[in-house]
């Protein structure tokens, strides 16, 4: 069965001398965990944009972490149960940790996630709205400390990772390449990236296209494919090619 | 470059594309610590907008240094 693990609000605020592991982080454990203990296979993690407002008592940035995984039915159970145990005792002391896992093909109304997570990008939802949601959906969703209130964050970032197009991938891609050149073929053989776009021009790159690689190599979710977002540059000159991927900044608003 | 909130948290006053201003002042600044790459959206190293003590607010961040 494919499942969605989806975690929030598991940190707090780095002070003096202190090093507070992050959501992603913690993410990337259970996902560790998954696949050593034998559970199944899970596919990269994905983070995804929450909205920042007064009345949200996030820690810094309001964002949760998303996965996909591949696993038996008989582990579902062990891995919600090793997945709250690992955020009650690992999630830092002032945080309110949320923990979702949604069975995909058991969601009663995919659209309903979908919309929640949308929601939680433009609007003040509760806790209480998240339960009763996740209750009709027949997904997991639990608390792990603190005022729990992550388990908002945890549901709507089930439904942003289930909706195909939204957040980015943790990490950076580490491409080597002379000139740091490649061709969109030789980048997609890489396993990591399904398709290069460029948003702006609305076109999807070839496979002998040719791009010029940044120091910040991350694609997007989009479509439900791994995506990676290149600008044009104004001339092709001296042969160079016409594509460059996306700064950080330009990656920002994903 | 700052405002004090009600809450006493110091506001900067370039919003969130001031990217200029933004690592002028963390070059400057003692406290200035990288937060993870994932939350990292300046592409200037060293910049209160991929400092891990900027909490994001609705129009810029504070600082909780």
């Amino acid at each position: 069965m494919r499942i969605l693990v989806s975690i929030d609000d598991t940190d707090t605020m780095k002070m003096d001398g202190i090093e507070v592991r992050g959501t992603g982080e913690l993410a990337g454990l259970i996902k560790k965990a998954i696949e050593e203990q034998g559970w199944g296979r899970c596919a990269p993690i994905t983070r995804h944009q929450l909205l920042i407002h007064p009345d949200i008592p996030y820690t810094s940035h309001n964002s949760s972490m998303c996965f996909e995984a591949d696993i038996e039915n008989s582990f579902l159970k062990p891995l919600i149960d090793f997945a709250s145990d690992f955020l009650t005792n690992e999630s830092a002391p002032d945080s309110d940790p949320g923990l979702c896992v949604a069975v995909t093909d058991r969601i009663s109304r995919p659209g309903w996630l979908i919309s929640f997570g949308y929601m939680a990008k433009n609007y003040v939802l509760t806790k209480q709205e998240a339960y009763d949601l996740a209750e009709m959906l027949g997904v997991h969703l639990s608390e792990h400390g603190g005022t729990g209130q992550g388990v908002i964050g945890a549901l709507a970032g089930a439904g942003l990772r289930f909706s195909g197009n939204d957040g980015r991938f943790k990490g950076k891609l580490k491409i080597k390449a002379e000139n740091d050149i490649i061709s969109v073929g030789d980048i997609r053989s890489l396993g990591k990236v399904d398709m290069v776009k460029c948003l702006e021009e609305g076109i999807i790159l070839q496979d002998n296209d040719m791009i010029i690689l940044g120091d910040h190599i991350k694609p997007v979710w989009l479509y439900g494919k791994s995506v990676l977002l290149v600008s044009a540059i104004d001339e092709e000159v001296n042969g160079r090619p016409r594509w460059q991927t996306y700064s950080k900044n330009q990656m920002k608003d994903f | 470059m700052w405002t004090i909130s009600d809450k006493g948290e110091r506001e900067f006053t370039g919003g969130k594309e001031d990217w200029a201003a933004a690592a002028h002042i963390a070059e400057e600044c003692p406290g200035f610590k990288d937060d993870d790459e994932d939350e990292m959206v300046a592409d200037e190293a060293v910049s209160c907008y991929n400092c891990r003590y900027r909490r994001w607010t609705v129009k810029s961040f504070v600082c909780c240094k």
